[in-house]
């Protein structure tokens, strides 16, 4: 049966994006099924990191949202683009799928100003899972509390908080955390990035740990490299011995329960 | 041109949304009845049959009685949360999640965006 794991920060900038589509390509090199669906719907931005821009898009959740195609058709194979990145390109005969939010500003103004059917959003998680045989269906959300990142809460399995060693994160965290236990999700998991590397990171995992009274799966250290990057690969396939990379392996071994 | 029956159809359904559950009410639930809605949420649709075999497949500690769990369902579909369709046998539930309101700024404002953005489409791109 599928594991619905939903990957999430209560302020931006935390690098969730960049940490979903790690554990997802981490998933998919270690043989398994997997889809990620860009649920930030008001600024998406994980399909940069799988090489994918407007003209590559064909087809968007925005479209299957307005009823334009069925969500199996905006489900993209990843690393089979004309292009992909280095890192990318080792996904290519791997079955990792992303189902990506338009970036067209008049596709984004209308699910703003519009709104859309949750039932149909949820009726696609649904589809996804069975028609793709997913072993994991991870869900990028939008910053902060909103319905989207209810719904995606209300339905996993498992949610990983993405937070930075920062007291604004801290106190927001607290808030995600609340939620998520009044909501009854089996497994919430905290992964602290961009912690500074001058610092003890068995330190900062057991402090906060102790203050939020939940695992942490890993503590990501400050990556200039990553910055450098700029988005434009996964960055631990195309760097996998940098110390992000180990560090995001064992943490993806955590959350996924990978051998 | 849409008809009377065709703008009632609309307004019913739109109302029918607007009774759905929003995921923030789960919270508000008792235990079975969040732990039915979240099986339901994740599973979009199921049979009644299909309900009652999940049921019995949950631990010991956590097993509604049939008593209980036909309650839970009744209670759900009677708040809309759930969609009841079909009879006898035949019996399945839906998950019924409310709209996603849009936003409340005025019309104009959005037609004022909508105007700016096709004309910066179509404006050539500057060196």
């Amino acid at each position: 049966m599928s594991q619905i794991i939903s990957i999430h920060s209560f302020r931006g900038g935390t690098g969730k994006s960049n940490v979903t589509a790690n554990l997802a390509a981490q998933a998919a090199m270690a043989g398994k099924r997997v889809a990620v669906v860009d649920t930030d719907i008001q600024s998406p931005g994980i399909h940069v990191l799988f090489g994918l821009d407007e003209s590559s898009m064909k087809q968007t959740l925005n479209d299957y949202l307005h009823d334009k195609c069925a969500v199996t058709d905006a489900a993209f194979l990843v690393g089979r683009g004309s292009t992909p990145q280095p890192g990318a390109a080792q996904l290519a005969d791997k079955s990792l799928w992303l189902v990506p939010s338009s970036i067209n500003t008049s596709e984004v103004s209308r699910v703003v100003r519009d709104g859309y059917d949750f039932n149909t959003l949820n009726k696609g998680f649904k589809t996804l899972r069975k028609e793709l045989q997913l072993d994991y269906l991870l869900i990028d959300t939008h910053p902060g509390i909103n319905e989207e990142t209810l719904l995606s809460v209300g339905i996993s399995d498992e949610m990983v908080i993405i937070l930075r060693p920062d007291q604004q994160d801290f106190q927001g965290t607290a808030v995600t955390l609340d939620v998520a236990r009044s909501l009854d999700v089996p497994t919430i998991r905290l992964l602290v990035n961009k912690a500074l590397t001058r610092y003890d990171r068995s330190q900062i995992r057991s402090e906060v740990e102790d203050k939020f009274h939940a695992p942490v799966a890993g503590v990501l250290p400050l990556n200039e490299d990553m910055v450098e990057l700029g988005s434009s690969d996964i960055f631990s396939l195309r760097f996998p011995d940098h110390p992000w990379s180990q560090e995001l392996r064992r943490a993806a071994k955590t959350i996924l329960n990978l051998a | 041109m849409s008809g009377i029956f065709d703008r009632l159809q609309k307004k019913m359904e739109v109302e029918t949304q607007q009774d759905g559950i929003s995921p923030l009410d789960m919270a508000a639930l008792p235990p079975l009845l969040r732990k039915v809605m979240r099986y339901m949420l994740r599973e979009y649709e199921m049979l009644y049959s299909e309900i009652c075999q999940w049921a019995k497949e949950l631990p010991e500690e956590e097993r509604p009685s049939q008593a209980d769990l036909d309650q839970a369902l009744e209670t759900l579909s009677k708040q809309f949360w759930l969609i009841k369709r079909g009879e006898g046998e035949r019996v399945r539930y839906q998950a019924n999640l409310r709209r996603k309101a849009g936003s409340k700024l005025g019309p104009g404002a959005w037609n004022v965006l909508d105007t700016r953005i096709a004309a910066i489409k179509k404006e050539p791109p500057q060196e």
